[in-house]
Formats: C-alpha cells, structure tokens, sequence
C-alpha cells in the first residue's frame, strides 16, 4: 500500500466504527448487526476490487457495505428504517444492497447468499466480463452445506468468485472450536483444488495483501480462490443479543483493535502524526452525524409501501 | 398470414412441447439457458430437455451435480445477475432443497432491494407418483402458493405446457413450473405459431351446468374421464383447469361456480392446506356459501407399491363418487377409501 492508501484505510475503518457506535446509539429501529473490530476485514478485502467486481455478503454488512464505498446517509437511512434508504426501507439490517455501486447486496440467511455470488460469478463467465463475484461469509457459514455444494461446482467450472470467510470464531455464542472440525478453514481448499490462505483479520494491510494474491488468479479466469481471515467480533451477535464472553476477555480482545493498529503502525513509520489521525477522526464523525441527520429527516415508507414490488 | 395458417398445430408429445419452448427462447434470447441433473446429452430424464444439448452446447444446457440447493442458488443468483435460468428440478420432492434461495431470496429479491433486483428464474420440476415412491412421487405445489412474489403454473396439455413455460422464461421475476410423470407421454396438438399461454388464466376444460371441478395437472385427465362417467349419469360437468395456481385466476372459477353453484377441488397432492382449500375459501369469499367438497390423496405417504399407490390416488370413480355425494347428500354413498375402479 502507499502512503495515501494506508491512510485511506485507516480512514475508512474509522469510520465504520463510528458509524455502528452512533447507530448502536439509536436502538429505534430494532437490533443492528454490527462489525466492530472486524473493520480491516472489509477495508482490506475492497481495497483490492474494481467498479465491475460485485461484493456479496452475510448479513453482518454494515463494515463491508461502507467499505465498498456506499453512501453513508443512505445506509445509515435503510438501517434505521427511511425510505431514502439503499433498499427503499424495505431491505434493513442484513440486506443492504446497491448493485450499481457494487455491493450485489447482503443476504441474512447464514449461508444463503454462497449460491447467489456462485450465480453472479456465472453470469460474469458467461458474459466473459473481467469481473469477480465475492462472497464475505462467517465462519457460521463454514458448516452450512451451500458452501461445500458451490465450492466443488465453482472449482469444476472455474467461476471467477472469490471465498472470504472472515472467521471471527463466534456463531451468536458457538464458538468456532466446538462447531467446525478443520484446524484451518482454508484447508477445504485443498479438497477441490483452490488456492487457499488463512490470515490475520485484524491487520488491514495484511488482509490487503492476502486479498490481492487471492484475487490474481481468479481475475486471470484460473477459477476461485479462497481466503480466512481470523478476525474477533467486539461487540455481541446482535445490539440486544446477550454478551457471553468475560469482561476481561472482551478486554483482550478489543486490545486487538486494527484502528489502534494501524494508527500506531503509521505514526511509527513517520507518515502520520496523531493530530492527523485525530483529524480523520473528526472527518468521520462529521460524516456520521450528516448520515444521522439524513436519516432523521427522511420519512419512514407509507404504509402502500408494503405492497410494491412484491411481484 | 391466412387464419387457417394462425390456427394451424402440430400434434407432439408433452415433453416435445418442454423443449420446443425452450428451444425457441433460447433462439431468440441469449440469456436463457438450462441448469440441472442430466440436463445435458442425457436429454432430460423424461427426454424434455431433447436434442437442446446438441444445439447450444454445454455452456447454456449445464449439467450439475446432485446438488439441488446450489443448482436453484446459482439459477437464483445468474437470474438476479441479468441472466434468465430455467433450473430443472429432476423430481419435486427434491425443491425442498432449494427453498431456501427460491423463497428466502429469490422471492423476496424484487421487494428486500427496492426494485433494484429481480430474480427472472424458472425452476421447471415433475410432480406426480407414477411407481417411484414416497420421496419421488409428491406434489407440494400448494405449498409455494403462499410464498409472495413467486408464481407457480401447472399445466395439462401439450399445448399449455408450451405456451406456460415460455410465458414463465418471459416472466420479471421467480416462477415454478410444475410437469408431472404421467403428463409427458401424453400427444396434444400444439400451435405451430408461437403461442403464448398468460399466467394466471385458468381454462375451462369442459362446459357444463351442474358442478364446477377445480383442478390442474395431470389431473385434469382424471377429471374428464369422471366427466365422461357422469355424463352417462345426467350429471353435466364443468372443468376449469387452474392453470396457473398463483396467481390464481378467481374470476375464471368463481364465474363457473356462479353458473353451476356447486364446487368439487380435485388435485394430487394434500386436501390439507392443499390448493382446494385455497379455491374453496376464495370463492367462498366471492360468492357466499357453496356446496363444496375436498378430493385429493390420501393422508398417507405414496408408496412405489403398486396397490398402495393406486390405493392413494383419486382416480375418475372416486372423484365421480364425491361429485354425486356432493350434488345428493341425502342418497349419499359412503366414500370409500379405496376405489375399486382402474385408473
């Protein structure tokens, strides 16, 4: 990464994180499924797509959705329920969704979106267009039985899709170590043939490379490729879902912070100063604020709304 | 073009109408194309998919693995992506594996985006026992009738099979069509010109002034041969032939019921929660009370025993025995659970 990339990064995580904190703020519209401290997950993986490339996701969204670059006012207006949301108000937490800007959408079902960005990445194939269909699923997603399907057919045709399972080892309160057997995740790579890799989830210059090396091929047309990042999710499953790991637990884990990482990381080498990183701080929160505001003044759908585009 | 020319059919078998209209919109649109088992050189299992191999080749008639949640997913997501899959389903049974990305999203899809996506896809699967057993024999389109935003067609005749599924590859959004085993052996006459069956139009099968069956698929053929039986009686039957289950066309049913005021629903799967109950409820709700009576299978799995197949499944003499116990409740014989006549 450049200089200015890092930052952007850095930048990008920031504001992620202050986008769910404000939201967590603003339980009015029901629970919200939140990313925090899994931010360089998403930063690091769009970092390295282009505007034809589509991004799928499980419904934990809200980090990959900012970091493809969605307009925060309209996200921040679907989570909280407004018409000027990116889905009208209808879709909320977990289906975000603008194909246009990239994000093909979320898809809260565990598991259920791995067959959709199979089917995007085919019809990328049969339209030889040079993009690539990825798909952010969790580690809850490693066990359902839709991934193990579409990863042979996705191997046996060489779709050009992309597996990111950002492992954060947690589904609601299963930890991953009693659910799912493999030692690596990315070892059922091996069994059909795919370019696999675990990393650090928790470094966004190091999920920006692994994403970069993971991609090469499947862009060149040489089929998937699979990527785990191991990530640590701060908060709980959901805003009202109960915590289930210790307070000192919690407390490691969050030292793991990859904002503070890389705020000390570029302060280190000499290419940024902390009033800098204060000052994208700030940027972010103006951000956050406007999107609130956005929100707050957009309207909730008229009831009429509940039948349109139904069929 | 003469009107004999317009009118002008050719008879062929129900499943040589699957391929011809699919043939003719994969001709004519490039982004249809075939996903599922034995799609491919095999032809289909029931020689549907004939000779669609041999024209496009492998990269628009796919064959898959035995993987029916991914085949639908993929189908969903390829439709969602610009694409128009016809996605075959070898048995129906087999659907429940890819409810989840039909119902949870490609159903779902128009309305969860704003508009912004819809699923254009056709799962095209085969209903229907014919000695193959309990998990290859239901029929459980009553199920997908409740779904919002998918549309699920049944035809009967060669003709409709035909102009149904290319309505369905035209359709913006999810559409099942549902065939059956026993239905692809049939010959009917099919329009020489491309015609199009609307969905959500029932058809009225056969006229008459007495009763109103309900029904679709291929039973359809069983009730005209209780028609035939009943009008040796001086019992004058009329059919609508649902067509298309969801939409349901209300109008076309409670229009019959409204002339014949009396209702029999016949289909192959479940009476409960079954399609019948659907027709019966709405005409209630247009119409006012109406004798009205259930036949469908029996509450019990279909077994590939022969017997207990055939002991299962309404057939011409039981669905006859329920229309005159409907129209004469007084002189009613009691149903018998298993029908003594042959299929």
């Amino acid at each position: 990464m450049t200089v200015l990339e890092q930052k952007a990064a850095l930048r990008s995580m920031m504001l992620i994180r202050a986008f769910e904190q404000a939201l967590a703020r603003r339980p009015d519209h029901g629970f919200q499924l939140l990313s925090s401290g899994e931010e360089a997950v998403a930063v690091g993986l769009c970092s390295v797509l282009g505007d034809q490339d589509q991004l799928l996701t499980g419904g934990r969204s809200i980090g990959p959705a900012l970091a493809r670059g969605l307009d925060p006012n309209r996200v921040m207006a679907e989570l909280l329920g407004r018409s000027s949301g990116t889905n009208r108000g209808k879709g909320g937490r977990g289906h975000l969704a603008d194909p246009t800007a990239g994000f093909f959408g979320a898809h809260a079902v565990v598991g259920g979106n791995i067959s959709i960005a199979a089917g995007v990445a085919l019809s990328m194939q049969l339209s030889a267009k040079e993009a690539v269909a990825v798909i952010l699923f969790g580690d809850g997603a490693f066990g359902a039985g839709a991934l193990h399907e579409v990863l042979n057919i996705a191997a046996s045709w060489k779709l050009p899709l992309l597996f990111v399972c950002n492992n954060n080892q947690l589904s609601v309160s299963t930890p991953r170590s009693t659910a799912l057997a493999p030692r690596n995740l990315s070892d059922i790579g091996l069994a059909f043939g795919i370019p696999a890799k675990t990393v650090d989830g928790m470094n966004v210059e190091v999920v920006a490379a692994a994403a970069r090396e993971a991609i090469a091929p499947v862009r060149a047309g040489q089929g998937p490729a699979f990527l785990e990042t191991i990530s640590y999710r701060f908060a709980s499953h959901s805003t009202t879902a109960r915590e289930t790991r210790s307070r000192v637990e919690l407390e490691e884990i969050r030292a793991r912070c990859p904002i503070l990482r890389q705020t000390a990381a570029l302060v280190a080498a000499g290419v940024m100063g902390e009033d800098e990183a204060a000052g994208l701080k700030r940027e972010v929160d103006d951000v956050v604020a406007a999107a609130i505001a956005f929100s707050d003044a957009s309207k909730y759908p008229d009831p009429t709304e509940a039948l349109v585009d139904v069929w | 073009m003469s009107g004999k020319a317009q009118f002008a059919t050719e008879k062929i078998f129900f499943r040589e109408a699957i391929a011809r209209a699919v043939r003719e919109e994969m001709r004519d649109n490039p982004r249809v194309f075939v996903m599922g088992q034995d799609v491919g050189a095999f032809g289909g299992s029931y020689r549907e998919f004939d000779g669609l191999f041999g024209e496009f080749g492998a990269a628009r008639v796919r064959d898959m693995p035995v993987a029916e949640a991914a085949m639908v997913g993929i189908g969903v997501g390829a439709a969602a992506a610009g694409y128009r899959p016809l996605v075959s389903i070898t048995y129906m049974d087999f659907m429940m594996l890819g409810f989840d990305p039909l119902i949870n999203y490609g159903a779902k899809l128009r309305y969860k985006t704003g508009g912004q996506l819809t699923a254009p896809v056709v799962v095209k699967t085969t209903a229907g026992a014919k000695g193959q057993g309990v998990a290859h024999s239901q029929c459980i389109e009553a199920w997908l009738m409740s779904v919002p935003g998918l549309k699920v067609v049944a035809p009967s005749t060669a003709a409709d099979a035909y102009g149904l599924l290319k309505a369905a590859l035209r359709e913006d959004g999810p559409v099942v069509f549902v065939d059956h085993k026993r239905l692809f052996p049939v010959a009917g006459e099919v329009p020489l010109a491309q015609a199009i069956v609307p969905i959500g139009k029932a058809n009225i099968a056969r006229s008459g002034t007495d009763l109103t069956i309900t029904t679709h698929s291929f039973m359809t053929r069983v009730a005209m041969d209780a028609a035939t039986l009943l009008q040796s009686k001086g019992i004058s039957v009329e059919i609508v032939d649902l067509r298309t289950l969801a939409p349901l066309d209300i109008d076309t049913i409670a229009g019959s019921v409204k002339r014949t005021g009396a209702l029999l629903t016949l289909e192959e799967g479940q009476v409960t929660c079954g399609v019948g109950v659907e027709v019966i409820a709405r005409v209630h709700e247009r119409l006012g009370p109406v004798p009205s009576a259930r036949v469908g299978a029996l509450p019990a799995p279909v077994s590939s025993n022969r017997v207990l197949e055939l002991a299962c499944l309404p057939d011409a003499t039981r669905v006859a025995i329920a229309v005159r116990n409907l129209l004469n409740p007084v002189t009613a014989s009691p149903r018998p659970v298993v029908s003594s006549g042959e299929r």
